[in-house]
């Protein structure tokens, strides 16, 4: 069994010279990450909740969202953030309906199945997601 | 001295039960060279590995699972971007318990490549 990884936290290291070396810093990022999933999921108790691929998905799924971005810059500083994020989050510094909320429900993966909601009517239904229907 | 003796030729066992207990060593020595207890011969078989390693593409959800082959190619065949790439070597690091260096992780691009990565590395299980 491979050793349990641990997050280090470096300072901030210089800005990358091109696209190429961006996109090796993005990847980098994405493997630190999945590879903290396990420490995540024992910290908050996700295990009946979630599975790992389904969190894998959604981490990929933000990093895809911003998948626009040439400037090199902007790609550091996207990064700079999200790593933020993961040292918050392995650190235990948020709790487990922010991960839920956020990473779960927020993509859409585990439905809200409340039992109120159902056999009211559709105006209800509409009101309750957004203003505009 | 002379009453040990003759006491001792009374005492002699006959010699011949050695031949059989000659074909007894040899099962022993037989048994003697598989050990329950070793952890040394218990690395994967390639089918094994094949299977494992189709069963993780396969439930990737953007990947259409009649086009898995055990030769398709991630990006060519399956139409993934290479952010894909990395999270399908991220599913198959976590199946066998691997923990895979950047460099080799970047030459994953296909499914056979996977395949023997994972059937060479000592570690796997």
């Amino acid at each position: 069994m491979a050793a349990p990884f641990t997050l280090r936290k470096i300072g901030v290291p210089p800005n990358s010279a091109n696209l190429t070396e961006a996109r090796r810093r993005v990847f980098d990022f994405f493997r630190a990450a999945c590879r903290s999933i396990p420490t995540i999921m024992d910290i908050y108790n996700l295990q009946d909740v979630v599975a790992p691929s389904q969190l894998r998905f959604s981490i990929s799924a933000q990093i895809r969202n911003n998948a626009h971005v040439t400037d090199p810059k902007v790609i550091d500083l996207l990064l700079f953030k999200g790593m933020e994020e993961l040292t918050d989050i392995v650190d235990h510094a948020k709790q487990r309906h922010h991960i839920i909320g956020q990473y779960v429900v927020g993509e859409g993966l585990v439905q809200n199945t409340g039992s109120k909601d159902q056999g009211k009517s559709d105006f209800l239904k509409n009101f309750y997601t957004s203003n505009y229907f | 001295m002379a009453l040990r003796n003759a006491l001792l030729r009374h005492l002699r066992v006959p010699v011949q039960n050695l031949a059989v207990r000659g074909s007894n060593q040899s099962q022993i020595g037989f048994l003697g060279s598989m050990r329950a207890f070793s952890s040394h011969d218990d690395h994967l078989s390639k089918q094994d590995v094949v299977d494992r390693v189709l069963d993780v593409v396969k439930s990737f959800p953007k990947v259409d699972p009649a086009k898995v082959t055990p030769e398709v190619h991630f990006q060519k065949d399956l139409g993934l971007d290479s952010l894909d790439t990395v999270e399908i070597v991220m599913a198959i690091e976590e199946e066998f318990k691997l923990e895979i260096p950047d460099k080799e992780a970047d030459k994953i691009d296909s499914c056979s490549l996977a395949i023997e990565y994972v059937f060479n590395h000592p570690m796997s299980s």
